[in-house]
């Protein structure tokens, strides 16, 4: 087992209730999409995983380690095992590709180093080779805010495999992408879960996503899991049981 | 109930502001004539001997705010937003409001001691015109004079902004609110900082540079000193705002990664200002010749000594020379500034 989340819940300063009692367990290896309305908590969820947000009540174990309260080196020490790409990919735009790439890797260069630039020779072909994974060696030494949204959303998924994550979190990866770019961007999701072997937690709006690229599927809604199973087992009765009764499943192509 | 109580000393105040200016201003300078200050004795406003002014004025202040809370024709009510609907009401406290804004334009009047006479008859007039004239005809003699005067204000402002720089830039991140959440310790040096900068940048750096006359003798070091305080309080709260103003995602990814918090900040935080602060900066040091200029009128070296000496000597066309210097130089800074300022943008 890489994560066990027990009753997990986060209050935030205002009194929203996002997370309550949460528990799941996590297997190395799975694809686990995430879904739920805006606001039923998704994004809490993952960044409590990596302590981004520090949770209320609830205990994280991962690997069997009690990782909830961890400060400092301990906490930087694990958060360098878990990856996190996001919807607004959130590179630094005024940095090239490789360097932004690099920046994956701080956790194992000293302060110092880092800021005058010396980052060791593996660290550079490392860099490349996650590049080539991702497809666009070839923008290396170009500035990350002039590629399309897709192309920075690969940069960083190539900044995220410079931790040689045990476990990659994905807030909405491609939620501002469209169509055709959506589906680039999880086929190579799909592939680092299937060839490296990296697990991969994921917050998806789209349950046709869903069903073509996750092993597994948790359903929040207020903040509470209603569902965790198979997507296959999505059916129309649950669609309205975690999207309301309004609902109306769109696909993505 | 804080409110209530805020409001009603606000009143107070304002009551007793009424008071001294319609004792003072218009009963004793207007009416009776007398100027300047005035001492105890027949003057004073207590009417029953060894009660001393202050007193009264508080007491006036006292019974008026009483007065306009029964009322409810409050002044606080009124600033707040939260008059009672009754016509009557809000009429008498605009009826009121606009009572203490022309008594305090009357005040104004008389302590600026304004006179149209002092401005426009004829011995004055002459004056004015002896001055402009001289002020036209620049006395070119001392233009090598000036010119390297004026240099030397430009290298004053320079390097009050260069040296200045490392002070404010580590000063902008210590003091940036969305950096220093952290814990109880980083708080307080945010307020700590903050509050010391806002004090500082409150002290204008003429004050600063006789300050610095004092400590280090006459000339452009303690003007560049005076200016130097002035900017690093200056550019540390352009920079934290700018700081406070970034997008928090590149932050929040350096942060998934494992980095460090130096690193979250050099690698998530530097790159998004580096521009913005390149322009400040550049905005700064052309304020810092204009400021330079008039520092030297207190000893702070630069063309500002310069100009304060030879308007001891009432030498008007050299004064002339040296205005027309002060006005290129700056015009000139102020265009190639704002040009680098775009060129960044
Ligand atoms: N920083 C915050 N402070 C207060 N409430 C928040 C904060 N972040 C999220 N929330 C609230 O918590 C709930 C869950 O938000 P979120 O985890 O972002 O949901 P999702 O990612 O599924 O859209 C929402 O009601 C949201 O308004
Ligand atoms: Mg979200």
């Amino acid at each position: 087992m890489l994560l066990d989340i027990r009753s997990l819940s986060k209050t935030y300063p205002n009194g929203t209730q996002a997370l309550k009692s949460v528990s799941f367990t996590v297997e190395r290896g799975e694809f686990v999409a995430v879904i739920g309305l805006s606001g039923s908590g998704k994004s809490t969820l993952l960044r409590c995983i990596n302590r981004l947000i520090e949770p209320t009540s609830g205990t994280i174990l991962f690997e069997g380690h009690d990782v909830t309260h961890i400060k400092g080196e301990a906490l930087r020490r694990y958060r360098q095992r878990i990856g996190m790409i996001f919807q607004q990919f959130n590179l630094i735009g005024q940095a090239s590709v490789l360097k932004n790439v690099l920046m994956g890797a701080l956790g194992s260069v000293s302060t110092i180093d880092s800021i005058l630039g010396r980052f060791p020779q593996s660290l550079h072909e490392m860099a490349m080779r996650n590049l080539q994974i991702v497809g666009i060696a070839d923008k290396a030494s170009v500035r990350a805010d002039s590629l399309s949204g897709g192309q920075q959303q690969r940069v960083a998924i190539a900044r995220a495999l410079m931790q040689e994550p045990q476990l990659l979190l994905a807030d909405e990866p491609v939620a501002s992408l469209d169509p055709a770019t959506s589906h680039s961007v999880m086929r190579y999701l799909g592939y680092i879960n299937r060839q490296l072997g990296t697990t991969i937690i994921c917050n998806l709006h789209f349950l046709s996503l869903v069903r073509e690229y996750a092993t597994r599927a948790i359903a929040l809604r207020n903040g509470e899991i209603v569902f965790d199973g198979s997507p296959s087992e999505i059916t129309e009765e649950w669609f309205r049981h975690i999207y309301g009764e309004d609902a109306v499943e769109v696909e993505i192509r | 109930m804080k409110q209530r109580i805020a409001g009603f000393l606000f009143d107070w105040l304002v009551g007793a502001y009424l008071a001294v200016m319609l004792h003072r201003i218009v009963w004793h300078e207007l009416l009776l004539g007398i100027e300047g200050p005035t001492s105890s004795g027949a003057s004073s406003a207590a009417f029953i001997a060894g009660i001393p002014d202050w007193l009264v004025y508080g007491a006036v202040g006292l019974a008026l705010a009483s007065a306009a809370s029964i009322s409810k024709v409050s002044l606080a009510l009124l600033v707040q937003g939260k008059l009672e609907r009754r016509m009557w009401q809000r009429t008498a406290a605009l009826h009121v409001a606009s009572l203490v804004l022309s008594l305090t334009f009357i005040t104004g009047w008389v302590v600026t001691k304004i006179s149209l006479v002092d401005m426009f008859s004829g011995e004055r007039l002459r004056a004015a015109g002896r001055i402009f004239s001289s002020l036209l005809q620049p006395e070119f003699a001392i233009l090598p004079q000036a010119l390297s005067a004026i240099v030397e204000t430009v290298y004053l402002a320079f390097m009050a902004t260069v040296l200045a720089l490392p002070a404010s830039f580590v000063l902008a991140f210590l003091s940036a609110r969305n950096l220093m959440r952290g814990n109880v310790w980083t708080r307080a040096t945010y307020t700590i900082l903050r509050a010391l900068t806002n004090f500082t940048r409150s002290i204008e750096p003429l004050v600063w540079a006789v300050i610095f006359t004092v400590w280090v003798k006459v000339g452009p070091f303690p003007g560049m000193l005076a200016l130097m305080v002035h900017t690093i309080s200056s550019l540390a709260k352009q920079y934290s705002e700018q700081i406070e103003d970034i997008d928090p995602g590149p932050m929040e990814a350096i942060a998934s990664t494992g980095a460090r918090p130096l690193q979250i900040v050099w690698f998530g935080v530097v790159p998004q200002v580096f521009i913005p602060f390149l322009s400040f900066t550049i905005y700064r040091w052309d304020i810092n010749v204009r400021m330079a200029t008039v520092i030297g009128l207190v000893g702070g070296g630069g063309i500002g000594t310069m100009l304060n000496q030879y308007q001891m000597l009432a030498q008007w066309r050299e004064e002339g020379l040296i205005v027309l210097v002060i006005a290129l130089v700056v015009w000139a800074m102020d265009y190639i500034s704002a040009r680098i300022r775009e060129a960044l943008a």
